[in-house]
C-alpha cells in the first residue's frame, strides 16, 4: 500500500530514473523531462560502464531538463497516506539541531522497489516550536516542493506528518559532503573549485532568477556528492521565497553571514552571492576568510569586508571572491545588472562549458567508491538520538498544528 | 552538535579538540587518498584518454612535478613560518605541513611509502573536468597556513526569530523606552562605543537602543547574571559594580562547587557582556557572577532587531515611494525600485550649500528626504523653485551627461538621497533601455531630451 501510494506521488522521472539508465526511458514523462536542446546524451557513458564498474554498481543516469521544463513541475501534494512505519530506517546521514536525516527504505516495497532508498528528514515538531523554526520548516517544505527536477538540487519526493514529527521524504544522494572530502583534501584545486563552484553558480541562478528564492545557508556541509561526481544542494531550512521586497530573520552560518543580515538591513537573494564568495575561498584554502574564535569578531571582520588572500591565489580567483564578498550590496557581482550571467562571464570560469555542465555532460573530479545505491561509507558516523526528549503534547498541538496542515 | 562558535563574550582555546581532529583527518587522509586516487585514475583512463599508455605516462610525468615542486617548497629558505606573526600558528598549520612535507623528520615512516598522499594536490587535476586541460596545481601547492587555528569541525547553522516589520502587519509596536538622565545615555552611548553592531547606527536608531536598555538591579554579591549554556537573550551594560567571568571547559555549568570552571575575566562598570545574544539565540559560552550589589543595563535581541529592521524597511518604503513618483523612472518594475533603494547614499548638505551647481556635469540623481532647498540660475537672484520632503531633481544625469541647466542650493540643512548614474546603470543597466520596454506609454508624458 505504501509502495503504491509512493508511487502516485513521484513524478514519473523519479521512479525511471532509479532504475533505468537509458535516459531515453523518460521520454514517456508526458514531455516533461524533455532535454532542452537535440544534443545526443553523453558518448562517454559507454565506455566508462566497460572499464570500469563491471561488478560495481552503475549509478542512475538523470536525464537532463530544462530549466522551463522544472519551473512548472510544482505540483507535491502532501502526503497522509504516507506513514512513518512505512519506512525502515537505516542509518543517520546527518543531524541538525531539530532534524535528523535517515537512510530509509520502505518497508514493504513492491519488488521494483525493494533496493530504492531514500533520505528522509524527521523534524520533531517540538523542537521546531521551541526553537521558533516553524516559519523556516514551512518555507523549506514548500521550497522544495517547487524545486524539485534541477539536476543539482536534491528531490524531494514527498511530505508526510504524524502526531509529534514532521517528515520529509528525499532522494538520497550516496556521495557523501563536499564538506567532509575538502576537510579530508584540506583544499581543493582550482579547476576542482571551478567545476562545484559553477554549479553552485546554476544553483544560484535557477533559484534566484527563476524562483526568486534566496538559499540563506550555503557551505561545504550542506552540498553532497552524487554518484556521478556532481552536486546537490540539500537542507533548504533557510530557502525562502523573496517577493519584490527584502526579508530581514538572521540565518545562516556564522562564517557565511553577509554583512547586511549582520547589520539587520534587510536582505534579498545578494547574500547568496557573498556566501558563494566564501566557499570559494574555502574551496581554495581550506578556510573561510572571516575567522575568530569569538563569533562576535568574525561578524566585526565581514561587516569590515576586507578579504586577506593567500599569496599563492590567482588574480583571477582574487577577482572573482573580491567581487562576490562586496559590503555594498549595490556593487556586489551577481546582484548588479546581469545578474548570475557576470558571474559566469567572469574569467575565472572561462574554461567552463556551461551548457554541456547543466546537462551533465562530463562527470565530476571526485567519482565517489561505491558498493552500491545504498552505501554510507561517505557519511560520517552521529550519535544515537538522545533520550527523554521532551514530548509534543496536546497544548503543543492545540496552539501550532494548524501551522504544519500543509506538510 | 558542538557549538564551537558559541564563545561569547570571552574564547575558549579549541587547540586541544583541533588537535586530535587533525590526528583523526591525517590517518583517515591516507586511507582515503589511496582509495580516491586509485580509483580517480582508473576513471580518467577509462574517460577520456583513446591512448591509454600515453595518459599513463602523463599522468606519472604530471604526479612527479607536482611532487617535486611540492617538496621544492617546503624547502628553506622558503620556509612557511618566516613570514607569520607570532601566537596563532598552531595545530592546524603544523600538521598540515607535516602531511605536505614528507621529508620532515616528524612524519611517520611509512609516508615516503605512499608519496602520492600530499595533501598539496588532494585530488590533482588529473580527473579533472575537463578532458583537453592538463593538472596544473595552482592555488593548491600553496603551502602557506593561514596564521589562526581553525575549527575544521562541521558547523552549526544560527537563526533568531521571524522578524517581520512593524508597519507591514500594521500592528502598533514601538520600542520601549527606559527613561534615562542624560549622563547616563553619555556614560552608555560611550559604554557600547567600541561594540560594531552599534557603531553603524543611525543617530535616531542609536537614541533608540539606548532609550531601550532596562535598569536592572543586582542587589547582592554572589547572583548569577548568565549561565553558561543556557540560551540568550540579553545583552548587558555595567552601570555600576562588578562582576566575574567563569568558562567551564565542558561548554556548560555543572553542578558541585567548581561547577562554574575557571575564572577567566572581570567586567566593572562601564563595561558590557553577552552581545552575541543581539544576534541570535546561541547557548552562553560563560557563567556571569556579581561580586557586589551592582546595577546593570539589559538590552533583548528581539528589540535591538526590531529597531533596525524597522528602521531600515522605513527608509527603504520612503525611497521606494519618492521613486514611484518619478516618471523618467515610471517603467521600472518593483523589485527594481527596491533594489534601487540599496544604492541610495544619504548625504548631508548644510544651509546655504549648494548640492548641484549650474554648468557642472550630471553624475547624479537627488530626492530630499529633509529641510528645503531652491533652484537658481546663475546671475537671476530669483528663486525659481523650492523642493521640499519628497521633491527630487537631477534625474536627466541618470540618462545623458549633460551640464545642470540650474542650481539648487540648501536653504536650510538638508538631507538627500543620491543616485548615481554609474550606481543605477551598474544595478539596473541602461535607463534608455528601460525606458524603452514601454515607450508607447512613457512618450507623452516624459520626453526628457526636450524637457531639459
Amino acid at each position: 500500500m505504501a509502495a503504491a501510494a509512493l508511487k502516485a506521488l513521484v513524478p514519473p522521472i523519479l521512479h525511471s530514473s532509479a532504475h533505468d539508465s537509458e535516459p531515453k526511458a523518460n521520454s514517456q514523462t508526458n514531455g516533461q523531462q524533455q532535454p532542452q536542446s537535440s544534443s545526443p546524451p553523453p558518448s562517454n557513458n559507454a565506455e566508462s560502464v566497460q572499464y570500469d564498474r563491471a561488478q560495481e554498481w552503475k549509478p542512475p543516469q538523470p536525464s537532463p531538463v530544462s530549466l522551463s521544463e522544472i519551473a512548472k513541475t510544482t505540483d507535491f501534494g502532501h502526503s497522509s497516506q504516507l506513514r512513518p512505519d512505512d519506512f525502515t530506517l537505516l542509518k543517520t546521514l546527518g543531524t541538525g539541531t531539530f532534524a535528523r536525516v535517515w537512510l530509509a527504505k520502505l518497508a514493504h516495497a513492491e519488488p521494483a522497489e525493494e533496493e530504492r532508498v531514500y533520505a528522509l528528514k524527521v523534524l520533531r515538531k517540538v523542537d521546531v516550536i521551541r526553537l521558533k523554526q516553524v516559519e523556516h520548516v514551512r518555507n523549506e517544505r514548500n521550497v522544495l516542493a517547487k524545486v524539485a527536477g534541477h539536476p543539482f538540487i536534491t528531490t524531494m519526493v514527498a511530505s508526510f506528518q504524524d502526531y509529534d514529527s514532521l517528515y520529509m521524504l528525499l532522494d538520497y544522494c550516496p556521495g557523501g559532503e563536499v564538506f567532509s572530502y575538502l576537510r579530508r583534501a584540506r583544499r581543493f584545486n582550482e579547476p576542482t573549485s571551478q567545476f562545484y563552484a559553477a554549479e553552485i553558480c546554476l544553483i544560484l541562478e535557477f533559484l534566484h532568477e527563476h524562483e526568486g528564492i534566496a538559499y540563506r545557508d550555503l557551505k561545504p556541509e550542506n552540498i553532497l556528492i552524487d554518484a556521478d561526481g556532481h552536486l546537490k544542494l540539500v537542507d533548504f531550512g533557510f530557502a525562502k521565497k523573496i517577493d519584490s521586497r527584502e526579508t530581514y530573520t538572521l540565518c545562516g552560518t556564522p562564517e557565511y553571514l553577509a554583512p547586511e543580515v549582520i547589520r539587520n538591513t534587510g536582505h534579498g537573494t545578494a547574500v547568496d552571492w557573498w556566501a558563494f564568495g566564501i566557499l570559494i575561498y574555502e574551496f581554495l584554502v581550506g578556510q573561510p576568510p572571516f575567522w575568530d574564535q569569538n563569533p562576535m569578531r568574525i561578524y566585526e571582520q565581514i561587516v569590515e569586508g576586507n578579504i586577506r588572500f593567500p599569496s599563492a591565489m590567482t588574480p583571477d580567483a582574487r577577482s572573482l571572491i573580491s567581487g562576490l564578498c562586496t559590503v555594498d550590496v549595490s556593487k556586489r557581482l551577481g546582484n548588479i545588472s546581469g545578474g548570475a550571467a557576470t558571474v559566469k562571464f567572469h574569467p575565472w570560469f572561462r574554461n567552463i562549458d556551461w551548457d554541456a555542465l547543466y546537462h551533465r555532460k562530463s562527470k565530476g573530479p571526485i567519482i565517489p567508491h561505491l558498493r552500491g545505491p545504498a552505501d554510507t561509507r561517505n557519511f560520517d558516523d552521529y550519535e544515537p538520538e538522545a533520550k527523554n526528549r521532551p514530548a509534543y503534547s496536546d497544548e503543543l498541538r492545540n496552539r501550532y498544528d494548524e501551522a504544519f496542515k500543509d506538510f | 552538535m558542538v557549538f564551537s562558535f558559541a564563545l561569547d563574550p570571552f574564547s575558549v582555546s579549541q587547540t586541544f579538540k583541533g588537535r586530535n581532529m587533525m590526528m583523526y583527518l591525517l590517518v583517515k587522509n591516507r586511507v582515503w587518498g589511496v582509495i580516491l586516487e586509485a580509483a580517480q585514475f582508473r576513471f580518467a583512463l577509462a574517460d577520456k584518454h583513446q591512448d591509454p599508455l600515453q595518459f599513463c605516462a602523463n599522468f606519472f610525468n604530471d604526479r612527479l612535478a607536482s611532487e617535486r615542486s611540492a617538496h621544492l617548497a617546503q624547502q628553506p629558505p622558503h620556509s612557511s613560518s618566516s613570514g607569520m606573526s607570532s601566537g596563532g600558528i598552531h595545530s592546524v598549520a603544523e600538521e598540515d605541513e607535516h602531511i605536505a612535507s614528507p621529508t620532515s623528520a616528524s612524519f611517520p615512516s611509512n609516508a615516503r611509502a605512499l608519496p602520492t598522499m600530499s595533501s598539496s594536490s588532494p585530488f590533482g587535476g588529473f580527473a579533472g573536468f575537463d578532458p583537453t586541460g592538463h593538472a596544473k596545481n595552482v592555488a593548491s601547492d600553496d603551502p602557506t597556513p593561514l596564521p589562526n587555528n581553525y575549527n575544521l569541525n562541521r558547523r552549526t547553522s544560527v537563526s533568531a526569530e521571524s522578524l517581520t516589520p512593524t508597519s507591514a502587519n500594521n500592528d502598533n509596536w514601538t520600542p520601549p523606552n527606559h527613561p534615562k538622565a542624560p549622563e547616563q545615555i553619555d556614560r552608555l552611548r560611550k559604554a557600547v562605543s567600541t561594540n560594531f553592531l552599534f557603531a553603524h547606527l543611525a543617530e535616531e536608531q542609536a537614541t533608540q537602543v539606548l532609550g531601550a536598555l532596562q535598569e536592572k538591579p543586582i542587589p547582592k554579591p554572589g547572583m548569577r547574571v548568565i549561565t553558561q549554556g543556557d540560551v540568550g537573550d540579553y545583552f548587558y551594560v555595567v552601570e555600576s559594580g562588578d562582576f566575574d567571568i567563569y568558562v567551564n571547559p565542558s561548554g556548560q555549568l555543572e553542578p558541585g562547587p567548581d561547577g562554574m570552571g575557571n575564572k577567566v575575566a572581570n567586567v566593572g562598570t562601564g563595561g558590557s557582556f553577552g552581545e552575541l545574544a543581539l544576534m541570535y539565540n546561541a547557548p552562553r559560552a560563560a557563567t556571569v557572577v556579581s561580586t557586589q550589589p551592582s546595577t546593570l543595563w539589559a538590552l533583548d535581541r528581539v528589540t535591538f532587531r526590531r529597531i533596525l529592521m524597522d528602521a531600515a524597511f522605513a527608509r527603504r518604503r520612503m525611497y521606494e515611494g519618492f521613486l514611484a513618483e518619478v516618471p523618467l523612472l515610471e517603467s521600472l518594475e518593483s523589485y527594481e525600485r527596491s533594489k534601487i533603494a540599496d544604492a541610495l547614499e544619504t548625504i548631508k548638505y548644510p544651509a546655504g550649500s549648494s548640492v548641484i551647481s549650474q554648468g557642472e556635469k550630471g553624475e547624479d540623481f537627488f530626492i530630499l528626504e529633509a529641510g528645503t532647498a531652491e533652484v537658481y540660475k546663475e546671475g537671476d537672484p530669483t528663486c525659481l523653485k523650492t523642493y521640499t520632503k519628497g521633491d527630487y531633481f537631477g534625474e536627466l544625469a541618470l540618462l545623458n551627461d549633460a551640464p545642470r541647466a540650474a542650481s539648487v542650493i540648501a536653504k536650510t540643512d538638508v538631507k538627500v538621497a543620491k543616485l548615481g548614474k554609474d550606481g543605477f546603470t551598474r544595478l539596473l543597466g541602461n535607463l534608455e533601455g528601460i525606458m524603452r520596454r514601454n515607450d508607447y506609454n512613457t512618450a507623452g508624458t516624459v520626453d526628457p531630451l526636450h524637457k531639459a
